[in-house]
């Protein structure tokens, strides 16, 4: 992953958001140590506060759990969590996002909908 | 345990006052970004800290000791700029083997493997290398010198692009293997904030913000749309930055508090969106007189 420096998002909530994605597509599995904020700091070059920072807030939303002395490991129901934590409020926004700029371009619900459907489809695959 | 700490302190040329009661404490093994404009006391500011200049008032410990003429302070730390003076009659590797008997946490291998990589001859001259090959053979000597308190007074100047982007590579690697103190003053904040862990702002050679970098960037917020709507939300607040998009719409960055005593009004209105760190200091440090467009509005 390349970190994007324009400003747009914190680069700690960015690196929380990548070990979200690596937790949910299982690259790092329940229970597995996750990498340590001097890993995090050299993988990205950032400063290792800031990797750090990034791992407390997984930890604060119980994504993470402390061993002492061991490091941090994923919890057993980490991926629930992402999803639910996801859903509500990433997803969410995205969606607001949507229906603002539908109606910015006065389309209507049901057109929006079918636009959703067809993008659904397109990435399952099947003809639209 | 903080590294440097300074009260008031104070630097006077003749009536010109290059500092002006600074106070501010650093910490152990951080890295601190020094930024400001151009005469705002940076170098000023780095030198006194290093011993090199006498403060005219106020105080300065380092190391709990005063930095002028200390050899507790010289031996524990290194100024790297681009006027470090290097005896003229010594070879390029000489060079490296007089400052391995100069600082006890010197890294020989690490200085050649620097040395190799940025295909510096053995036999050149420091005198004669190019601007940019002089600021990477002081890179390197700051670098392999390992001093608890390490100083950088913009210390890319002259190198390119991949240079820059090897030098704070290196400098974080070599961080989380030897934590250090390391303060880094440059005007690019845009190249070096990822390896920041502190942010300090001085303008007109006083302290105008000191702050863990995340902050920094949750210190302002841009917002958009259209200009009367944007005057009358903005009446009562401190306005940063502001500026005319086209005929109907104003863009205005303002602070933080301003923002979120602003959350419970309307913004839908609105297009909100973050400020990048560099602006935020850019728009903070700008003088009175108005911006660049100033200077051509003659009308």
């Amino acid at each position: 992953m390349i970190l994007h420096g324009d400003g747009t998002k914190p680069i700690y909530i960015q690196i929380a958001e990548w070990l979200e994605t690596q937790i949910l597509s299982e690259s790092i599995k329940s229970d597995e140590k996750i990498y340590s904020q001097y890993q995090l700091a050299d993988m990205f070059t950032i400063n290792p506060a800031t990797a750090a920072k990034g791992l407390n807030i997984l930890a604060n939303d119980s994504i993470l759990y402390k061993k002492r002395g061991l490091g941090m490991f994923v919890a057993s129901n980490a991926k629930t969590l992402i999803v639910s934590k996801r859903k509500s409020q990433t997803l969410k926004q995205l969606v607001a996002d949507l229906v603002q700029e539908a109606n910015r371009l006065d389309v209507g619900e049901e057109e929006l909908i079918e636009m959703i459907k067809a993008e659904s489809n397109r990435n399952k695959g099947e003809p639209e | 345990m903080s590294v440097i700490k300074c009260e008031k302190l104070t630097k006077s040329y003749g009536e010109n006052k290059a500092l002006h009661e600074l106070s501010l404490t650093v910490e152990e093994n951080k890295i601190t970004g020094l930024i400001g404009r151009n005469g705002a006391g940076k170098t000023t500011l780095l030198k006194i800290i290093a011993g090199y200049l006498r403060k005219s008032s106020g105080n300065i410990e380092v190391f709990s000791e005063q930095p002028f003429n200390n050899l507790k302070v010289s031996s524990n730390m290194i100024f790297v700029d681009d006027q470090m003076n290097f005896p003229t009659a010594l070879h390029l590797k000489e060079l490296l083997y007089v400052a391995k008997d100069f600082y006890p946490n010197w890294d020989m291998d690490l200085a050649e493997r620097l040395f190799d990589y940025f295909s510096f001859h053995p036999n050149e001259r420091h005198h004669r290398l190019s601007k940019g090959m002089k600021s990477t053979f002081n890179m390197i000597v700051g670098l392999a010198s390992r001093c608890p308190l390490t100083i950088f007074d913009e210390p890319t100047t002259g190198m390119d692009a991949s240079v820059r982007k090897d030098f704070y590579r290196a400098l974080l690697k070599d961080y989380i293997a030897f934590p250090r103190t390391i303060i880094l003053s440059s005007h690019l904040l845009n190249e070096m904030e990822d390896i920041l862990e502190d942010i300090l702002l001085i303008r007109k050679g006083e302290k105008y913000l000191h702050m863990p970098i995340s902050d920094v960037k949750a210190y302002a917020f841009g917002i958009r749309g259209e200009s009367s709507a944007i005057k009358e939300w903005s009446s009562d607040k401190e306005i940063l930055h502001q500026k005319q998009i086209g005929d109907g719409s104003s863009y205005i960055v303002v602070t933080n508090t301003s923002y979120k005593l602003a959350k419970s009004a309307k913004l839908e209105q609105f297009t909100i969106s973050p400020v990048a760190a560099e602006d935020v200091c850019i728009y903070l440090t700008r003088n009175e007189k108005g911006d660049i467009d100033h200077v051509f509005n003659r009308g």
